[in-house]
């Protein structure tokens, strides 16, 4: 089964519901800002810390049947493991989770503004912050939406 | 949207921007998602998967497909 819509609104809904302390980044984060490209991810910053693992875990576990959730750890996300992926065993898609990106981005660093989808109140990265992320990537994709970003939103270099 | 039919990819004009934070984005941006899965099927192994680095895990995806190699954005 690919990922529909009200499958993304449903996650989205899910970590509104169980108040975990997130952003929506990476290509869906754009897609939110009217850059819009294919993709087969939904990626979310968040914060590592236990009693938001917690949060995540049982938001996840509202949408998803599945036990390998428990797996998604504090301990990992803010000690040396980062960047977790979830693959839903339904779907073609994943759910990539960051704590932090190189050296650079924490969660507490990421600029992030809040908008109502359908009724859903979603925390969506900044065009700036999205921009910021990408560019310091070495991903050729990233180095593509950075540049998308940066003439879409008039961005300048710092 | 209408058909636009072209004869080369460089006479391509780029779509009009789409308005920020309008719920239809996500909705394109799923349908294009679709559209690409159903091109060139990729299956994700269920689970969760660790890595050291954001570009760890998507040098992971690119090796396995799950990611695309072109931006089919609208500009």
């Amino acid at each position: 089964m690919i990922m529909e819509l009200e499958e993304a609104l449903g996650i989205l809904a899910a970590f509104e519901r169980e108040k975990v302390e997130y952003v929506l980044v990476g290509s869906m984060g754009m897609a939110v800002l009217g850059v819009i490209r294919a993709t087969r991810d939904i990626d979310l910053f968040v914060a590592p810390d236990e009693a938001n693992v917690v949060r995540l875990r049982r938001a996840l576990a509202s949408v998803f049947d599945d036990p390998s959730i428990d797996e998604i750890t504090s301990t990992d996300l803010a000690g040396d493991y980062p960047a977790i992926q979830y693959a839903p065993p339904t779907g073609d898609f994943s759910i990539d989770l960051l704590a932090r990106l190189g050296e650079r981005f924490r969660f507490d660093q990421i600029e992030w503004q809040e908008v109502t989808l359908d009724g859903i109140c979603v925390r969506v990265a900044t065009p700036r912050m999205l921009y910021r992320m990408k560019r310091d990537t070495v991903r050729p994709q990233d180095k593509i939406d950075a540049s998308v970003l940066r003439e879409r939103f008039h961005l300048e270099d710092e | 949207m209408p058909i636009r039919k072209f004869r080369s990819v460089e006479e391509m004009t780029p779509l009009p921007d789409r308005r920020p934070f309008d719920p239809e984005n996500l909705r394109i941006a799923i349908v294009w998602s679709r559209a690409m899965l159903a091109l060139r099927p990729v299956k994700q192994t269920p689970g969760v998967h660790k890595f050291r680095s954001y570009e760890e895990m998507k040098a992971r995806d690119e090796q396995h497909g799950t990611t695309p190699t072109t931006s089919t954005g609208n500009r």
